[in-house]
């Protein structure tokens, strides 16, 4: 029987009380992230009662110290600044904290205590999420230690959940993300995993749903029809900042373009779901990546740059080359950037050609995907051969979240002149303040038990099947000529070659 | 800026034309809000909390006052609304000031001047006065009607009620007090969200609403707080009509079938008039409340069900200041029949203890 209380009544989300255990709670996702997101849901009232933090690392430290640690974290990094004192008062209340290495039987009898106290105290009827903030590496020890202590509630037992939430990178290639999976899977049913990008909690990405499918105007034009090409740029104008031991073993065609690339790509290309479910959007998404035409051997050189930074000058002043920054091989022929010619064999976008590119040290940090439109059919209005320049939708996801619509207009004046303007929609000038962090958003869904916005195992798998040939391509070609771009500049020439081939060019960003 | 009515319009594409030469301003809005304001003192109110509104919810605001006097006219004053801190412009402010007869000027001039083709929001702020149909013809062209019923009396729920019932869909009503009571909701419906709690429902015998007496009140019920138990009377399916009441000073007490309803004014300086400061219910051997602490703004949540664990909560809520809630009622744009449902059993409820309508007043 459901709760008559609740038919009806109109209350913010309201997930049931539990307790967050955050594994590698003395990292900086931690306390940049999570420790803030989390104090956001507290300002906005969406935590439920009982709510309780229990971080859990190998750093020997006492829960008061782990408090003030987040606190600092807190001030630093969260939207909402000064500190509301009496919310986290309260808050921090609710913080806990269990040090000990992620092998250790006892360490995790520790947690057990400690979680069963809270249950008691707090009412969270063995509700837990645990949120993995620590190498892949780690997983499988968490994960077996978890189930040895009796830490894992069974999927059908209704009375109380378990969940696990799962950072990136989920592996480095198909072989090691269906291994990662495999292993998860010892431990964790599918539909407890919530594997988070944060990509899909921005506004935008949401809102590039319902501009899709809450408006009649964009869909029927939504397709090969219409549409000329697509791009879609992740472009970040710092360097690998300290992360290049990291970096070294990925590169962007891993750290950007497996994950979050592709998740704008499947957002921006997939069919319309039957509901906005966790299932059926994801069935959705998974059908695009099967749709990507692969890209392997001759065609992935053919239709792939990477390109590495060279020294340059960042808003004025002189930064290092990639082989320059900490912890990375002078010699290295990791990528610091991509760019792809990609094309889905579907219904929708068959020819229709989608130019992605992402990269580190470039002139801005932007992420944008646009959809340029075909070119009127008769070019009535043509002045003296003048080409009039193609409609183009642009949704940017960061920074200053919006919508741009490129149309042309006619100058005033006594002759048909015809010039194109840019029709703004910004976010953060037309609805004020700042929306929730990706993090938020997410956490609070993962409370919620809602995936909808999570990476499924069969999505990270496809995302792999297509991005694994690209790299045994690469490995198998003559090694690149690297530094191939200077820092502050838009990556290789190549990069411009790879869309000059087709005729277009990567929009003026 | 004081310009002629018939200016309005120009005056405004002016102003907005300035400010896009300036700093490059785009033009979004969600809807025209327009604020009636019932007495001219609480004009200043009324335009700090549309300004407020306007931050987060683009739009055209009217708000639309009238004074006294022998000969009737009707003033317009027009200027953009910024964002916090010089931010950019965000909206358009419309003040139209009728003297005299021109207030019933006032519906046709606000709907010329609602922006096209997005919805409209009708703001009534303060009491609703009786008899008086200026009301009625402002909310003909409204989407949503928004009122608060918290700034009114217990027989002022049977004006909401059939003014819900008579919009037939036409228009949405919202209630700023209704908003504010959602907290208290929340925090009852948790006390039934496990099978234990559900298990009680049917065994509830007796419900206590305490809440700071509204001054001057004589009902020993506030707006609030019969609100709120006309939510749990629809919800319990108790029976509305045939109720039975025993008053004392500063309380009163319901029956209705098996379940007594007992209303308690407080002392309390540190919350709004009528609002909740204690809700207690008791099913058998089972105990549920919720008791506001010295911080306003937190509440202590406490159950005792035979036989099973529920520790004690300090729960917090939001500080609900009028343009909050007001922003709130803009979210829905469809009925809320919770509300209609409730307004109409907390409207059958006190229909016996709410003064008598008063009479029709003389024709001006």
């Amino acid at each position: 029987m459901d709760n008559p209380f609740r038919v009806g009544l109109e209350t913010e989300r309201a997930p049931a009380p539990c307790a967050f255990v955050i594994f590698g709670a003395s990292g900086d996702l931690a306390r940049r992230k999570l420790l803030p997101a989390l104090y956001n849901l507290a300002v906005s009232r969406l935590l439920p009662p009982g709510f309780s933090i229990v971080g859990f690392a190998v750093t020997e430290m006492s829960e008061d110290q782990f408090r003030a640690s987040m606190r600092e974290g807190v001030a630093q990094f969260s939207r909402r600044k000064p500190i509301d004192e009496a919310v986290w008062n309260d808050f921090a209340s609710r913080l806990h904290y269990v040090s000990g290495a992620f092998d250790d039987e006892a360490n995790f009898a520790r947690l057990r205590a400690k979680l069963d106290e809270i249950d008691a105290n707090n009412g969270t009827r063995e509700n837990r999420l645990y949120y993995l903030a620590i190498p892949p590496s780690l997983f499988p020890k968490v994960n077996d230690q978890l189930a040895r202590a009796g830490l894992v509630a069974d999927p059908s037992d209704a009375s109380r959940y378990t969940r696990i939430i799962v950072e990136k990178p989920f592996g480095r290639d198909l072989a090691s993300g269906d291994a990662l999976n495999a292993d998860l899977h010892r431990v964790f049913h599918e539909r407890q995993i919530f594997r988070i990008d944060h990509y899909l909690g921005k506004e935008t990405v949401q809102n590039l749903v319902a501009l899709r499918f809450g408006n009649a105007i964009f869909e029927p034009i939504w397709n090969r029809n219409h549409i000329d090409h697509v791009q879609i740029t992740v472009a970040e104008d710092i360097g690998v900042e300290g992360r290049g031991k990291f970096y070294e073993e990925a590169g962007t065609t891993r750290d950007i373009v497996q994950n979050h690339l592709l998740q704008l790509l499947m957002v921006m290309a997939m069919e319309p779901p039957v509901a906005f479910a966790a299932d059926e959007v994801r069935d959705e998404k998974v059908k695009v990546l099967r749709a990507l035409k692969p890209l392997v051997g001759e065609d992935a050189l053919r239709d792939t740059v990477r390109g590495q930074y060279g020294p340059g000058n960042f808003v004025g002043r002189p930064v290092p080359g990639y082989r320059e920054e900490p912890n990375v091989s002078p010699a290295s022929h990791v990528e610091t950037f991509v760019a792809m010619r990609l094309e889905l064999d579907n219904w929708r976008f068959a020819g229709v050609p989608i130019y992605i590119r992402a990269g580190k040290r470039l002139t801005k940090r932007i992420t944008e995907i646009s959809v340029h439109f075909k070119d009127v059919p008769h070019a009535l209005l043509r002045e003296d051969g003048a080409h009039v320049e193609p409609d183009v939708l642009a949704i940017r996801i960061q920074p200053d979240e919006g919508i741009a619509l490129r149309f042309v207009a006619k100058v005033p004046g006594p002759t048909m002149t015809l010039r194109p303007v840019a029709m703004d929609f910004k976010y953060g000038s037309t609805f004020g303040g700042s929306g929730p962090e990706a993090y938020e958003r997410l956490i609070l869904d993962a409370m919620l038990g809602d995936p909808t916005l999570f990476a499924r195992a069969d999505e990270v798998s496809a995302a792999w099947r297509f991005i694994t040939p690209i790299h045994e391509a690469w490995a198998s070609a003559p090694v690149p000529t690297f530094p191939s771009y200077a820092a502050g500049t838009w990556g290789p020439p190549e990069a411009s070659d790879l869309i000059a081939r087709d005729g277009r060019a990567w929009r003026r960003i | 800026m004081s310009v002629p009515l018939d200016r309005v319009e120009r005056e405004l594409a002016k102003l907005w034309d300035e400010s896009a030469r300036a700093a490059g301003t785009s033009r979004a809005s969600l809807l025209t809000l327009v604020a009636l304001v019932s007495e001219p003192g609480l004009l200043e109110r009324a335009q700090a909390a549309v300004a407020e509104v306007v931050q987060t919810r683009p739009c055209r605001t009217i708000v639309a006052v009238w004074r006294p006097g022998d000969t009737p006219s009707l003033g317009a004053e027009v200027a953009l609304h910024r964002g916090h801190d010089g931010g950019p412009v965000c909206g358009d402010a419309i003040t139209l000031e009728a003297t005299g007869a021109a207030r019933e000027w006032l519906p046709g001039n606000a709907e010329r001047l609602a922006l096209p083709d997005l919805p409209v929001c009708v703001w009534w702020v303060g009491d609703l006065p009786d008899h008086d149909d200026l009301f009625d013809r402002m909310v003909v062209g409204a989407d949503l009607v928004v009122v608060n019923s918290g700034e009114m009396d217990l027989r002022d729920l049977t004006k909401l009620s059939s003014i819900a019932e008579r919009s037939r869909g036409r228009y949405a009503v919202a209630d700023l007090t209704w908003i504010r009571l959602r907290a208290v909701q929340d925090m009852v419906a948790r006390f039934f969200d496990d099978a234990e709690g559900r298990a009680c429902i049917s065994g509830l015998t007796r419900v206590t609403i305490e809440f700071r007496s509204p001054p001057g009140d004589e009902d020993a019920a506030s707006t609030q707080a019969g609100l709120l138990f006309g939510w749990m009377a629809s919800v319990l399916g108790l029976p509305d009509d045939g109720v039975s009441w025993k008053r004392g000073s500063g309380w009163a007490e319901a029956r209705l079938g098996r379940l007594t309803a007992r209303f308690e004014a407080k002392p309390r300086a540190d919350v709004r008039p009528g609002a909740i400061t204690r809700v207690a219910l008791e099913s058998g051997e089972a105990r549920f409340e919720i008791e506001r602490q010295d911080d306003p703004l937190v509440f202590r949540w406490s159950r005792q069900v035979p036989g099973v664990a529920s520790p004690p909560q300090a729960l917090r809520v939001h500080a609900t200041e009028e343009p909050a809630l007001l922003a709130r009622c803009l979210e829905r744009s469809k009925r809320d029949l919770l509300l209609e449902t409730s307004l109409r059993t907390a409207s059958r409820i006190v229909r016996s203890v709410a003064p008598r309508l008063s009479v029709v007043p003389p024709p001006r």
